[in-house]
C-alpha cells in the first residue's frame, strides 16, 4: 500500500527484506552442503594446478582412511557430549590408548598368516578386540573417579571439561610411563602392499579396511540408538536427564554404557590411526581437533553427520597437503569447523532449532 | 492403610526452608488436590515424594514403605509415577518412544500391551505415534506425559499442574482424562493452580501457604469454607 510521504523508506524496507532472505539462505543446510563441495573443489583444482594431479587419487585415498579414523573417535566424542553436555578432552588419549594396548597385546598371541591384501594376521584382530573393552573400562573407570564426583556436586560444566583436559594431560603421561616416548610399530619392518587400481590409484588393503570399519561402526551405533532400550534411554537422556530418572532411567547406567561405548570406539580409532602410520604418545592429541570438528560439522549427537563430516576433513587434510605445507593440515579442520558454525551452527545433519 | 503418608516434612533448597512440618496422605484410588497461593511450595512437594529433591527431616511412606532419601528411579517402580509440570517429554523422541521410556523397567514384551492401555485414554496418541513429541502442542504433550506415566500401571500419579497454559476447552479434556484414569482405580495427587475445578473433582484437598498445611478437609468442604474460597478461590 502506497502512503504518502512513506515513498523514500519502501526501498529501505525492501533491501532489508532482501537481507534478511539473503541470511536466511545462507544459513540452510543446502547452502552450508554447497560450500563444502566448493571448498573441496578448490582444494583439488589447487592441487592440480602445483602439479600434484597424479597424486590427488592417492591422497583422496588417504583422506577417506583419516577420515575413518576419525569418525571411529567422533562417534564416542558425540555420544558423550550429548549425554553429558561437556567436550570431553581426554578422548584423544582414549585414542593413543587404544593402539598402545593392542601393541602389547600382539606379541602375546601366535602370529597368523597375513591376511592379504591386508598388512596384518588375525591375532591383529583379537588385539584390537581386547582393547576396546579395556579402554571402554578406563573410560568407565575415569567417570567413577573423576565426573561422576562433579555430577555428585552438581558442578558447572566447564569443570567437566577442565577435569576432561586434566584427565587427557594424565592419561599421556601414564602412556609415557608405560611404554616411554619412543616410536612404536604393530609389525616393525614389514611392508604394507598396495595394489594398484586403474587411473594410476595406489590404494593399500588396510585403507580399505579402516574405511568398512568406520562405516559397520556408524551403522552399528546408529542401529543401537535408534532400536535398542539402552539406545532410546541415552537419548532419551541427552534429551533431558531428569525426566529419564523420573521415568525408571537409572542414568549412571546410561552414562556408564556410553564412557563404554564411547571408550571402545576411540580404542578402535586408535588401533586403526597405528596402522596407517607409527604409535607415538601424542597420536591421539592430535586427532583432538580434528574429531571435535567432525562432531561439530557433524550435528552433535549425530554419528551419521559425524562420520560424513570426518570423511570430509580427512580429505581436505589429505588434499591440502598438495598445495600447502603439511604443518598446516590441522588448520584445515578447524577452517571448516569455523565455517560450518557460521553458517550452520547446528551441522550438517542437526536438527533445525536445535 | 493410607497409599502414600507425609508425616512433620521440612524440605528446601540449600538453607531455604520450603516446606515446614508438612503432612498429607492418599488414600487408594482417591483423588487429592493440592491447592495454595504461588510460591506455596506444592511443586516443591511433588518433587520431595518423588524423591528429586530429600527431606531435611520427616518421613515420606508409600504403602508403609519409607522412600524419602530414596533417587527417582528407585521411587518410579514401586507404583507411583510422577508427570512433572514442564519439560514432561523427551521432545527428540517420538510419542511411542516416549512411551517405551516410560515402560523402562517393563521387560520388552509387555510395551505393546501397555501402549494400548494408554492409547485407549489417549487414542489421540494412537495416531501421532510416530510424530516427534517436540512438534506437538501443549496439549497433546500433556497427555504423552501422563500416558507416559502411566505405563508402569502405577497405583498413584502424581500431576503437577496438568492445566498449565492449556486452553479452556483442553483444560476440560485433561480434566476428564483424569476423571478417566482415577476410574481405571488409580490414585491421583494433583497439583493445581486452577483451584475450583480441581477441588470439584478431587475427593479431598489440601491448601497450603508459606511452606505450611493451611486447610484440609473434603473437596466440598473446601469448597463451602468462606476463608478458603476469599483467599484461594477468588470468590
Amino acid at each position: 500500500m502506497a502512503v504518502p510521504g512513506t515513498d523514500h523508506e519502501q526501498p529501505a524496507a525492501e533491501a532489508q527484506r532482501l537481507g534478511e532472505r539473503l541470511r536466511e539462505m545462507t544459513r540452510t543446510r543446502t547452502f552450508l552442503i554447497a560450500t563444502l563441495i566448493v571448498i573441496l573443489a578448490l582444494m583439488y583444482l589447487f592441487g592440480a594446478l602445483s602439479g600434484a594431479g597424479s597424486r590427488l587419487m592417492s591422497l583422496t585415498a588417504w583422506g577417506l582412511m583419516l577420515g575413518g579414523v576419525i569418525a571411529l573417535g567422533s562417534i564416542g566424542l558425540t555420544l558423550v557430549y550429548g549425554v553429558m553436555k561437556f567436550p570431553n578432552f581426554s578422548h584423544g588419549a582414549l585414542v593413543t590408548l587404544g593402539a598402545y594396548v593392542t601393541y602389547t597385546v600382539l606379541p602375546l598371541l601366535p602370529d597368523g598368516p597375513t591376511l592379504s591384501p591386508l598388512s596384518f594376521g588375525y591375532e591383529f584382530l583379537v588385539a584390537m578386540v581386547v582393547a576396546m573393552p579395556v579402554v571402554g573400562a578406563v573410560a568407565i573407570a575415569l567417570d567413577r573417579a573423576v565426573y561422576r564426583r562433579l555430577r555428585r556436586t552438581g558442578s558447572h560444566l566447564v569443570l567437566f571439561a577442565m577435569a576432561s583436559l586434566a584427565m587427557a594431560f594424565f592419561l599421556r603421561s601414564l602412556i609415557y610411563l608405560i611404554w616411554g616416548p619412543d616410536f612404536h610399530f604393530y609389525y616393525p619392518g614389514q611392508p604394507n602392499p598396495a595394489f594398484r587400481l586403474p587411473l594410476n590409484i595406489r590404494v593399500q588393503g588396510d585403507q580399505v579396511f579402516i574405511l568398512v570399519m568406520a562405516f559397520v561402526f556408524v551403522a552399528g551405533v546408529s542401529a543401537l540408538l535408534e532400536w535398542t532400550k539402552m539406545g532410546k534411554a541415552m537419548r532419551a537422556t541427552a534429551d533431558n536427564p531428569d525426566l529419564a530418572g523420573v521415568r525408571g532411567i537409572n542414568t549412571e547406567r546410561v552414562i556408564a554404557w556410553t564412557w563404554g561405548l564411547g571408550g571402545a570406539l576411540a580404542a578402535c580409532g586408535g588401533v586403526m590411526y597405528g596402522l596407517s602410520s607409527q604409535l607415538r604418545p601424542e597420536m591421539g592429541f592430535w586427532l583432538l581437533l580434528p574429531m571435535f570438528a567432525a562432531t561439530i560439522m557433524g550435528g552433535i549427537g549425530n554419528p551419521y553427520g559425524a562420520l560424513i563430516a570426518a570423511l570430509i576433513i580427512g580429505i581436505s587434510h589429505q588434499v591440502s597437503t598438495s598445495f600447502l605445507d603439511p604443518t598446516y593440515g590441522p588448520a584445515v579442520a578447524f577452517v571448516l569447523m569455523v565455517i560450518t558454525l557460521l553458517i550452520r551452527p547446528q551441522g550438517l545433519l542437526g536438527r533445525d532449532g536445535g | 492403610m493410607p497409599l502414600l503418608k507425609v508425616d512433620d516434612v521440612t524440605a528446601g533448597y540449600g538453607d531455604m526452608e520450603i516446606l515446614r512440618n508438612v503432612r498429607m496422605e492418599v488414600a487408594e484410588a482417591e483423588v487429592v488436590a493440592l491447592i495454595g497461593p504461588n510460591g506455596a511450595g506444592k511443586s516443591t512437594l511433588m518433587k520431595t515424594v518423588f524423591g528429586l529433591l530429600h527431606p531435611k527431616s520427616g518421613t515420606i511412606t508409600y504403602k508403609d514403605r519409607p522412600i524419602h532419601g530414596h533417587e527417582p528411579h528407585d521411587i518410579v517402580g514401586l507404583g507411583l509415577c510422577y508427570v512433572p509440570q514442564v519439560d514432561n517429554v523427551f521432545t527428540t523422541l517420538t510419542v511411542e518412544e516416549n512411551l517405551d521410556m516410560g515402560g523402562y523397567l517393563l521387560p520388552d514384551s509387555q510395551l505393546p500391551e501397555r501402549r494400548e492401555w494408554v492409547y485407549e485414554f489417549f487414542p489421540r496418541l494412537r495416531e501421532r505415534r510416530r510424530q516427534r513429541a517436540g512438534k506437538m502442542s501443549g496439549g497433546e504433550r500433556q497427555m504423552v506425559a501422563m500416558g507416559s506415566a502411566l505405563m508402569l500401571e502405577p497405583q498413584l500419579l502424581l500431576l503437577d499442574e496438568p492445566s498449565a497454559g492449556l486452553s479452556p476447552k483442553l483444560v476440560d479434556e485433561i480434566f476428564d482424562n483424569i476423571q478417566n484414569i482415577n476410574r481405571a482405580g488409580v490414585a491421583v495427587l494433583m497439583v493445581e493452580q486452577n483451584a475450583q475445578k480441581s477441588l470439584e473433582m478431587a475427593h479431598r484437598g489440601y491448601v497450603l501457604a508459606n511452606g505450611e498445611n493451611r486447610f484440609d478437609g473434603t473437596g466440598r468442604e473446601l469448597l463451602a469454607d468462606p476463608d478458603v474460597a476469599r483467599l484461594y478461590l477468588g470468590g
